[in-house]
């Protein structure tokens, strides 16, 4: 089991877009689209991030002191899609406009996103871990499904997909190496106990 | 290298979307356009509420809830303040020929 060491300079790292936008938001005049925006392609991000962890570390080994903090990762991109959430709330200020677009292609991808990320989050204990056994990775796979759901939500919110291509092709391609035979790779380190 | 790939592929993910450009042009010169001011008033008038307005590739491009309660991304001509284009989160909801 990963000890979880603290990194409190990664966490204020992670925590720095959704702290950035949340005083963004309260500000007079604040553009609320555009830190919706924002919000959502900083959660895109720290998810990819999450996602290409794995793959990275195997090319990178000098980076593994990131592997046991995967989980701050991926529960940063969980907070800063809430933040996310409530952005995109506070920029319709109006729940009938919010259920109006609920069916658009755009929107309900997102939402689905983050109903599936909902669980990761609450499992991302280490007593959720024990407690789940073998299907907390089957559970926490839905991260895949997740990512997929986001990247078409951000090309179909924007209509234009580059944005989302930016982020799609570098984590396939990370994903890609995982099929890399073993001896095609640098050494990997021995974890420290 | 491949570090320097990696830094070079996540910054321009940061860049982009900062670039995304408009979704219709409007040849019109500066000095024909009317002022966004009469297009907001206007469209006010016909019971939309405009949130925010400014130009986009030579059009006028307007965020607002139209008077049928969607809240749309719209491109208007800067002299005729005809209709180009509207959007409502990603789905074209009219386009002119």
């Amino acid at each position: 089991m990963s000890p979880h060491r603290p990194a409190y300079l990664l966490w204020l790292l992670l925590a720095a877009p959704s702290l950035w936008l949340i005083t963004e938001a309260f500000r007079a005049g604040a553009d609320l689209d555009l830190l919706t925006a924002t919000s959502g392609l900083w959660a895109a991000w720290l998810l990819v991030a999450a996602l290409a962890l794995t793959p990275l570390l195997r090319l990178l080994p000098s980076l593994g002191w990131l592997r046991p903090q995967r989980r701050a990762i991926g529960l940063a991109a969980f907070a800063t899609s809430t933040v996310h959430l409530g952005l995109y709330g506070a920029a319709m200020a109006d729940f009938d406009a919010i259920f109006a677009e609920i069916t658009t292609a755009g929107i309900w991808t997102g939402w689905a996103a983050l109903a599936l990320l909902l669980p990761l989050a609450l499992t991302s204990r280490d007593t959720a871990m024990r407690r789940l056994g073998r299907g907390w990775k089957r559970l926490q796979r839905l991260a895949y499904p997740a990512a997929l759901l986001t990247l078409l939500h951000m090309g179909l919110v924007h209509n234009g997909w580059q944005g989302a291509l930016w982020l799609a092709v570098p984590l396939l391609v990370l994903q890609l190496t995982r099929l890399l035979p073993r001896r095609a790779l640098p050494a990997q380190p021995k974890v420290p106990a | 290298m491949t570090m320097k790939l990696i830094v070079a592929a996540l910054a321009l993910a940061i860049a982009t979307p900062a670039l995304a450009t408009g979704k219709m042009t409007c040849a019109a010169s500066p000095e024909q356009r009317k002022p966004i001011a009469a297009l907001t008033a206007d469209l006010v008038k016909q019971g939309w509420a405009v949130r925010k307005a400014k130009l986009d590739g030579g059009c006028y491009e307007v965020y607002g809830t139209t008077p049928e309660g969607d809240r749309v991304e719209a491109y208007f001509d800067p002299i005729s303040f005809e209709k180009l284009y509207v959007e409502r989160r990603g789905e074209v909801l009219f386009k002119k020929n």
